[in-house]
């Protein structure tokens, strides 16, 4: 248990419930008996100033001081040691009713006289736990404890502890509240506060603001410098016209108030020291009261960097951080309670130092900021040129203002909901804000006069940025407490990325999974898993990007020469999105790409969730993508075989070139032909019998258009449209633009929703309606091909190879 | 050009708004009819009864006629502008004619979500949904909705934001 320092007091266990034969009763302490009468001062404090104004020139008038003091001093002497008495003794029995317990087991306090209150904290719930060293307490060495215990509740103060005993509570409550398996007596030799400083040995001092630079810029502040204005040409006009007794009750509240904002500004920030300490950050600062508090880095919800106009030559800056929980965000009302302030002012390099331990792996520079379109400066002609916005894998940032620079950044993970909102003047300049929201602080991002599409792009991929980040937090390791290492300030180097998985624990485990290593490297869950091909597995990445695993490593050059042709394309509007491949590589054996996320759903889950009307509408505008492929430019003329080993390939005529094709294909599934039909050479030859005849100029050939590969979105009135083709592949030809016509057509009875036969048929008289009878005697025959090129899937998709046999019988 | 711009900015991600119940739209239209005229018929009748210039009051009369008109034409929009659609992991919400807004929300960060229905709305069939997150200017609300339909979306909304709880 607790040791007993002379100051607790034991008391009889009438507060602690007896249950028959409970175990003994803990000892409860109670504060430092001193308290009273630090408390009680305050009182006399204040009643000797309220007395005392009586007695200033001008104040309250002259005639009723003199009254006062003639009249009976003797009552007056009575009255002041009553009440003095009064707040002594109510100091005292709101001392003698508080008792608290900290040791192993738990964290309770119980206060109050006749109503009784008794809290107790789980440790893990406590945020933060501050220490307050008043100027009264402290002469007497003795300092508050303060405690956090989540957002919504009313923090716990327990006035005065010694300070020795103050700050080993507060070291082991920091341990506990980590989940760290402390015990009291691991902290009873620890290092302690003193009356000046309250730094134990374990921590860094990453930042202390200079007493110069503190005063300097509080010199320079706008808020100062506007009270001093006002204050002396109040003084010099009053003055001027005599009537300086008249104009004392307006000027009071202006001096008082500057007097005030030295106080918050100055004194309360003095000797700010913003110090790394074995669990996250930890502020000391004040000159009268030192407090004593600490930054919980995973409340933190957003920062905010700020620069007012007259600081920017000495290039000092003022940090401000929104964290759950502390009660008072906006103002900057310093006093003795906790502070936003990160940094009150700062130099440049202190501010990336810092951020860089709030906000660990964000890479400020590397953050791209989009300024706002110029028709912004109808709207705000003062100062359009500053708004600024953009985002990248971390946080996303909004910077705006002129004669006070802000700079918003809000961790993706932070973030609570997104807004757009356009008022009627945006709206004729076809702009937005867009509101990411965080909770209650001085952070409030706003993307101000965004254009349309950048706004909407903004906000909804926000979520899906949000929902990331979100996600790759809960799977991450909680993070040790970081080994102390005192960052030179010159060098803002990230200390622990914990977002880049460096140890992919939670995925390396998986062993049993296939693409373990590839999905560790970019850390990757394997739910995030998109679809599945017949050659290759697709994971989300991000809101812009997928992961594509191949199942069996592909031909050398495949990657790069599909990369090559969708960068050829990258320019075109056709109407359809078309993939783009971003990088490409192998791991561990397995080869993979990271492509372009396709907008919209695929096709096929599409089909197999609509109504009929809709998948009407959207087939039709699946043979009109089908109709678009062929405005593409081949990478070379003629026929051509395009991707795969020894691609491109030229041919002279069509049939040339679709009888490689088959070779290739069926070197797998002759066998498996002939034992299932009855005269593959016969078919063969009817099939290139009808080949020859046919005259067409090569085009783009998919090869493999089907509605798997293919991706749906609605339109603004809901009507779906198929808006992407991806996947192309070693079926990708330059060939015959029906080919991919009658694909579109056929291939989507391989779809297993029930109408799925009606609708390919229907869809088949559409094309005939459109394109003339002789395209079904082509897409008849081109079934047929399809028949034999996709019989080599016969051992691994049966439904697909039923499909070929039966288009070979036909 | 730019309305075309203004509905794509504030069309819905991938499916159709829903809109709210059309009983919704009578209670606006029945609190605007009674409101401007009750409220100016008292200057209107105290003209009427103290002095003689019956033509002010007619006057008044007339100009709350025309407040109703108008306003009847700007309920009808705005009530047309709410919209919302619930996606697989967060909540749309659409809202207002002159300021426009869109509002998304996680179902994760939703932490509270009330059905409330004060005497009008009762006596039209009609429920307000309010969603609360963390921070206070998210602003999601949804009026007039059918009581089976405000049910359905708290349970599942908080069942949702259960499952899906991120913590802050």
């Amino acid at each position: 248990m607790t040791d007993t320092p002379p100051t607790a007091v034991t008391t009889a266990p009438d507060l602690a419930p007896r249950v028959g034969d409970a175990p003994v009763v803990k000892q409860t302490e109670r504060p430092h008996p001193l308290t009273p009468f630090i408390r009680g001062w305050l009182v006399l404090l204040a009643i000797g100033l309220a007395l005392f104004r009586d007695f200033l020139p001008g104040g309250g008038g002259p005639d009723q001081g003199n009254d006062f003091l003639g009249g009976d001093w003797r009552l007056l002497v009575v009255a002041v040691t009553g009440v003095v008495l009064l707040a002594g003794l109510a100091g005292f029995v709101s001392w003698y009713f508080t008792r608290f317990v900290i040791d192993d087991e738990e964290l309770r306090v119980e206060t109050g006289a006749v109503f009784k209150s008794s809290r107790k904290v789980p440790f893990e719930r406590l945020q933060s736990v501050d220490l307050i060293q008043p100027l009264a307490a402290r002469l007497f060495g003795l300092a508050e404890l303060r405690l956090e215990a989540g957002a919504g509740d009313s923090g716990i103060k327990l006035r005065y502890l010694s300070r020795s005993k103050a700050s080993r509570f507060r070291d082991y409550l920091l341990a506990r509240a980590s989940g760290e398996q402390a015990t009291m007596a691991d902290h009873q030799a620890g290092p302690t506060a003193s009356l000046l400083t309250d730094l134990g040995a374990a921590d860094r001092p990453l930042v202390v603001v200079p007493l110069q630079r503190l005063v300097g810029g509080f010199l320079l502040s706008g808020e100062w410098l506007v009270t001093l204005i006002f204050t002396v040409a109040g003084l010099i006009v009053s003055i001027r016209f005599d009537a300086v007794a008249y104009a004392l009750p307006g000027l009071l509240p202006l001096i008082i108030g500057a007097v005030s904002l030295v106080g918050r500004r100055v004194i309360a920030m003095f000797n700010f020291t913003l110090a790394e300490s074995p669990r996250g950050l930890r502020i000391t600062r004040g000159l009268t009261n030192l407090t004593s508090q600490s930054v919980p880095l995973n409340r933190v919800q957003g920062v905010r960097v700020v620069q007012p106009l007259l600081w920017r030559r000495a290039g000092w800056y003022r940090l401000d951080v929104d964290i759950l929980g502390y009660a008072s965000g906006t103002s900057e009302n310093n006093e003795g309670q906790a502070t936003s302030v990160l940094l009150p002012v700062a130099t440049s390099p202190e501010v990336s130092a810092t951020l860089a331990r709030v906000l660990p792996g964000v890479d400020l520079a590397g953050v791209r900021l989009e300024p706002a379109p110029r028709r912004a400066r109808w709207l705000r002609w003062f100062d359009f040129w500053t708004l600024r916005s953009g985002w990248d894998a971390h946080v996303v940032v909004s910077e705006h203002g002129w004669v006070t620079r802000r700079r918003d950044l809000v961790p993706h993970a932070k973030t609570q909901s997104v807004r757009i909102v356009q008022g009627p003047l945006q709206r004729r300049l076809r702009l937005a804000n867009v509101h990411v929201d965080t909770t209650r602080g001085p952070v409030d991002l706003v993307a101000r006069h965004l254009d349309t599409a950048a706004a909407r792009e903004l906000a909804l991929a926000q979520l899906d940025r949000a929902r990331t980040a979100r996600r790759r937090e809960r799977e991450q390791p909680r993070p040790s407490p970081a080994p102390v290492e005192s960052p030179t300030l010159g060098s803002p180097g990230p200390h622990v990325r914990t977002h880049d998985s460096a140890a992919p624990g939670n995925l390396a485990d998986d062993s049993g999974h296939p693409d373990a290593a590839v999905l560790a490297r970019f850390g990757v869950d394997p739910s995030a898993l998109l679809g599945q091909g017949g050659e290759s597995r697709v994971y989300a990445l991000d809101p812009t990007r997928v992961l594509r695993v191949y199942q069996s490593a592909p031909p050398a050059p495949l990657l790069a020469q599909l990369g090559a042709l969708y960068a050829g394309w990258a320019g075109l509007d056709l109407g359809v999105e078309l993939p783009r491949i971003l990088e490409t590589g192998t791991i561990d054996g397995r080869t993979f790409s990271v492509d372009r996320r396709m907008a919209g759903q695929v096709f096929s889950a599409f089909l197999a969730s609509a109504p009929e009307a809709e998948r009407r509408t959207a087939l039709l505008s699946y043979l009109d993508a089908a109709a678009a492929l062929p405005a593409l430019p081949c990478p070379v003329p003629g026929f051509a075989r395009l991707v795969g080993l020894g691609a491109p390939q030229t041919y002279a005529t069509l049939p040339e070139l679709l009888a490689d094709q088959l070779n290739r294909a069926l070197a797998t599934s002759r066998a498996a032909l002939e034992r299932d039909l009855p005269d593959v050479p016969a078919l063969w030859a009817r099939l290139f019998a009808d080949l020859a005849e046919r005259r067409c100029t090569p085009t783009l050939v998919h090869g493999d258009l089907c509605p798997a590969n293919a991706f749906v979105r609605r339109r603004i009135d809901g009507s779906p449209y198929v808006s992407g083709i991806g996947d192309f592949s070693p079926h990708s030809l330059a060939a015959d633009p029906l080919l991919d016509l009658t694909g579109a057509v056929a291939l989507v009875e391989l779809e297993t929703y029930p109408d799925a036969a009606a609708d390919a048929r229907r869809l088949t008289g559409v094309a005939v309606e459109r394109y003339g009878a002789e395209v079904g005697h082509w897409i008849g025959v081109y079934r047929r091909y399809y028949g034999f090129y996709f019989s080599m899937t016969y051992d691994v998709e049966p439904d697909v190879y039923a499909w070929c046999l039966h288009q070979l019988r036909a | 050009m730019a309305s075309r711009a203004t509905n794509e900015l504030f069309a819905p991600p991938d499916y159709a708004w829903r809109r709210l119940s059309p009983r919704y739209r009578s209670l606006l239209r029945l609190t605007t009819i009674i409101g401007p005229p009750l409220l100016l018929s008292i200057p209107a009748v105290l003209i009427l009864v103290l002095t003689d210039l019956t033509w002010l009051a007619l006057a008044i009369w007339g100009l709350a006629a025309v407040i109703v008109a108008v306003r009847l034409v700007l309920v009808e929009r705005g009530f047309r502008a709410w919209g919302y659609v619930e996606r697989e992991d967060d909540l749309y919400l659409t809202r207002g004619v002159l300021f426009r807004s869109l509002v998304a929300v996680p179902y994760g960060r939703m932490q509270l979500v009330e059905v409330a229905s004060g005497p009008l709305e009762r006596a039209f069939g009609v429920a307000t949904v309010t969603l609360k997150t963390a921070s206070p200017v998210t602003g999601a609300v949804i009026p007039g909705l059918e009581p089976a339909e405000a049910t359905r979306l708290r349970d599942r909304l908080t069942e949702l934001g259960e499952s899906r709880a991120s913590g802050l």
